[in-house]
């Protein structure tokens, strides 16, 4: 009763058929990212270095030959790496607390870091110039506390630039590690006792390098955030302290000098892509011992 | 002993991080019930007159609804374009699709005032000059960064097998697609949405370059009153602001869990 | 071989291959309506790979499968009538249990009220009646499992397919569900085909079973038949316990074999010929200490007694490296203790020469 069975293959267009709804799908995107993203910034590039009479480094001589610019340069990394340190040291102790924390305590604290995320820097910057003045909430809370006697002057000074950038970016620092401490195996300081590892130990040798991904992620994200800020310096100090932001805001909205408002776009672009590409190769290898 | 110490600082460190955090929102609220167009605090007395003024902000009512219309159109067009790029990457047979997906979502760590000049330039060089469109298409790149990570990540969580258990149910394959994985990935898209929508709605960098002296959004309006004359009526504004992401964030957790916008599984 | 009439599902060499790896090998397989078949055998075996192109969640390179009467090899999975109960019961997590039964009922169009009907039959039939509101996450492991049973069961399918469905279960609860699935099944006359690699399972669930190694079926009988007669050294290790021991052909006469073992000469059932390679087996409750006249017979030291409730294992050392391995229970008369000399016998009739394979 069987009957003579062709061995013929099932054809499998299927395959082709799946990779083409693929790029069907990656192309809007992909349309976005190249049209509206790296070609602006090709071009960014371009403009740097033409100038009138045709290519030239004549931007970037004067950015980083001249003792301003380079001062505005080391401005800029100062408040990036000012900002990461005192971000980062404040951050990896509240991660944990916050991990420990549990139902509505943990909501509550969860709510204190997205409020301030979903509020605009321009509002935070805003309430901090209202703080810091010389009649302002610290300055009064100072004096009644009797650590003053006369109003100290706080706006425009680093002191404020510094407490608005930390203030802006600790969320920043705080989520990607909070991230990642979050999944941790509560059974290894468990297990590092019973191998014989004090709490300190436990803590150095496990539990830090275990967090290692969460706070390399956060230290990249809030370094290239604070290395470019322009809202934050121009409200809390002014021209005081000027930074690449400050330069190219000005060299556009200002000085019409695309050129070097380019160049000096070109670097903080730079420096940006640096600490992502490091971040990512340190993110890739686990420090071994 | 030395553990009891470690959790002591940890939580010194937290409740002085949401205090920290909390205390810019907190004055401004206060300065702007503030009777006197002087901020004076503590305040004696509350008035709203602050908010009544609001209304009257030169230019207010164009750069919010500007603001609005952008934030949600680029949100939308990015949600499209985002999720379908993050199917894609997670499930199609995407060639470099790893590198895509990080390109994807550079953007976020690159400066944004890098990109405003940058587009500035590249506008009129190719001639294109309608602000409106303008500063859309720059929204766009400032979104979609948002539902690009959001979506990858909650397709990476994914799991497929409901596909195929639809599949045998009798639902054709985009059948499937549409029944199965469009509902378990909501929560997913609420995130991605509101994150976008935000950042859109509050971005200063890009928009500042891309903006001309009839189309500004509201933050460029708001630095602007801040910088010419600040008085009470912008932290009244400000804290208006305030409530709507409060009434936002509380949506949001209701309908997916605050947890799982900070990216930790529940 | 079944009647034409009565096959329900035919599966005809049926190959597939990823990459470089033959994973299915020209597997022909017939099962009758209202019949339990389970695939047994060890990871890789190609029974997954099996079930899913009967589902048509995997397309065979070569070959074709039939369901009731109409040839379904190029039939996408939507319109097969094939009902699937994964390993990590893909329950819809957006529905309620209700919702999750109804699915099928729902994409084919029914009305409402048959679809309420059917749901609650579903339902009731898994003892879950009254979950119909619940959301999954709220449901235990077991339940779970009945869901994703029940919504498999409502549309009616034609066959029903089982992939490690069991597995994920802890021992107590999976023992009871095999009952009652069984039963379950057989109150419904489904036609089922169960994928698993636990052989108590095989032999509990199956009218059949269907041992697979290496992408080919070694033996399709009845679980009775398999554990007695296996067909093959395979099907013999991988179900139930034995003595094995190797050995050469020395003489063959009338189905019989003799075969010259380092422990003695044994006899067995089997055709070879002289001087072929040769495992002789037999299952443990047919070893009985003392000695048979006609019988196989070994001596040896007995290395452990393992008292196991109802029966007893007791391994003997018969010297160069062989062991044999008996199954007494409550009623025989002495148990042995270890290091003491026994001697074991077992009926030839009882005794299998398989061919030596190379160990895999």
């Amino acid at each position: 009763m069987s009957q003579a069975v062709l061995a013929l293959p099932v054809s499998q267009p299927a395959i082709d058929r799946e990779r083409l709804t693929a790029f069907g799908f990656a192309l809007p995107s992909f349309l976005i990212l190249s049209l509206v993203f790296v070609l602006p910034l090709a071009l960014l590039l371009g403009v740097s270095v033409i100038g009138p009479e045709g290519p030239t480094l004549a931007n970037y001589r004067r950015l980083f030959g001249t003792a301003y610019y380079l001062g505005v340069i080391w401005n800029s990394l100062r408040l990036g790496l000012l900002t990461t340190i005192l971000t980062l040291a404040v951050s990896y102790p509240a991660a944990f607390a916050l991990v420990r924390a549990r139902g509505g305590v943990r909501s509550l604290l969860l709510a204190t870091l997205f409020l301030p995320l979903a509020a605009s820097v321009i509002v935070k910057a805003f309430a901090w110039t209202i703080l810091l003045r010389s009649d302002g909430v610290v300055n009064q809370a100072l004096m009644a506390l009797g650590i003053i006697e006369d109003p100290i002057r706080m706006i425009f000074t680093e002191t404020a630039l510094i407490v608005g950038s930390v203030n802006i970016f600790l969320p920043f620092m705080i989520l990607p590690i909070y991230a990642v401490v979050a999944q941790l195996d509560a059974r290894l300081s468990e297990a590092a006792a019973t191998l014989g590892a004090s709490p300190l130990v436990a803590f150095a040798r496990v539990i830090v390098p275990l967090t290692l991904p969460g706070v390399i992620a956060g230290v990249a994200l809030v370094f290239s955030l604070s290395v470019s800020a322009y809202v934050v310096p121009t409200l809390l100090i002014g021209e005081r302290y000027p930074t690449l932001a400050t330069t190219i805001a000005k060299a556009y909205l200002l000085a019409r000098e695309p050129g070097f408002g380019a160049a000096a776009g070109v670097v903080l672009l730079a420096i940006a892509i640096f600490v992502v590409a490091l971040s990512t190769q340190l993110g890739r290898e686990p420090a071994s011992r | 002993m030395i553990t009891r110490l470690a959790i002591a600082l940890s939580w010194t460190a937290a409740i002085g991080v949401a205090l920290f955090l909390l205390a810019p929102l907190l004055v401004i609220a206060a300065a702007s019930f503030s009777p006197t167009p002087v901020f004076d605090l503590p305040i004696e007395g509350a008035s709203l007159r602050w908010y009544t003024r609001i209304g009257r902000l030169d230019g207010f009512w164009p750069s919010l609804f500007l603001s609005l219309q952008i934030a949600l159109l680029s949100t939308v067009i990015s949600l499209v374009c985002g999720t379908l790029a993050a199917i894609a990457i997670t499930r199609g047979k995407l060639p470099a699709a790893g590198i895509f997906a990080t390109a994807l979502v550079s953007p976020l760590m690159m400066p944004g005032l890098v990109l405003g000049i940058a587009l500035l330039q590249y506008f009129r060089a190719i001639g294109f000059t309608m602000t409106w469109s303008a500063l859309l298409v720059a929204h766009l790149v400032v979104t979609l960064p948002y539902v690009a990570r959001t979506m990858i990540a909650g397709l990476a969580r994914f799991d497929f097998t409901l596909v195929e258990a639809a599949r045998t149910l009798g639902c054709t394959y985009p059948g499937g697609i549409v029944r199965v994985m469009v509902p378990a990935l909501a929560p997913s898209f609420l995130i991605a949405g509101l994150f976008s929508f935000l950042a859109s709605f509050d971005n200063y960098p890009v928009s500042i370059f891309l903006a001309d002296v009839r189309t500004k959004t509201l933050p460029i309006r708001m630095l602007q009153y801040i910088e010419e004359a600040p008085d009470p009526t912008l932290a009244a504004l400000s804290t208006l602001i305030l409530a709507g992401t409060i009434v936002l964030l509380f949506a949001s957790d209701r309908m997916v869990g605050l947890h799982r916008m900070a990216g930790t599984s529940d | 071989m079944s009647e034409p009439g009565a096959s329900h599902l035919v599966v005809r060499g049926v190959s597939k291959r990823f990459g470089a790896t033959t994973v299915l090998d020209r597997v022909d397989l017939t099962i009758r309506r209202g019949e339990l078949v389970t695939l047994l055998g060890p990871s890789g075996c190609g029974k997954t790979t099996l079930l899913r192109a009967i589902a048509g969640l995997a397309q065979p390179d070569h070959g074709q499968v039939e369901l009731a009467g109409r040839d379904i090899t190029m039939v996408p999975p939507h319109r097969r009538n094939v009902g699937v109960v994964f390993q990590s019961y893909a329950l819809f997590p957006h529905l309620t249990v209700a919702g999750n039964v109804a699915f099928g009922l729902k994409v084919r169009g029914r009305p409402k009220a048959e679809i309420e009907a059917a749901v609650e039959r579903a339902l009731s039939l898994v003892k879950l009646g009254h979950l119909g509101k619940r959301r999954i996450s709220a449901l235990s492991g077991g339940q779970q499992q009945r869901v994703a049973l029940a919504r498999a069961i409502a549309v009616e399918p034609d066959v029903l397919l089982f992939d490690e469905a069991l597995s994920a279960l802890d021992r107590k609860l999976r023992e009871e569900m095999q009952v009652e699935l069984r039963r379950l099944l057989q109150d419904v006359r489904a036609t089922a085909i169960f994928v698993t690699h636990d052989q108590d399972e095989a032999l509990t669930m199956s009218d059949r079973v269907a041992v697979m190694n290496r992408g080919r079926i070694e033996q399709l009988a009845e679980p009775r038949e398999l554990y007695a007669r296996p067909a093959s050294l395979f099907a013999l290790n991988f179900v139930g316990l034995s003595t094995r021991i190797g050995g050469t052909v020395i003489g063959s006469q009338d189905g019989k074999v003799e075969v010259d073992t380092p422990v003695g000469r044994l006899s067995a059932i089997g055709s070879f010929q002289t001087g072929a390679s040769v495992v002789v087996a037999a299952r443990p409750e047919h070893l009985r200490p003392g000695e048979t006249a006609g019988a196989n017979a070994v001596s040896g030291r007995v290395r452990s007694v393992v008292f196991q409730g109802s029966r007893t294992l007791v391994e003997v050392d018969a010297g160069a490296g062989e062991s044999l391995l008996a199954e007494l229970s409550g009623r025989d008369a002495a148990m042995p203790r270890v290091d003491e000399q026994i001697r074991l016998a077992w009926p030839i009739a009882e005794t299998f020469a398989f061919a030596a394979e190379a160990r895999a």
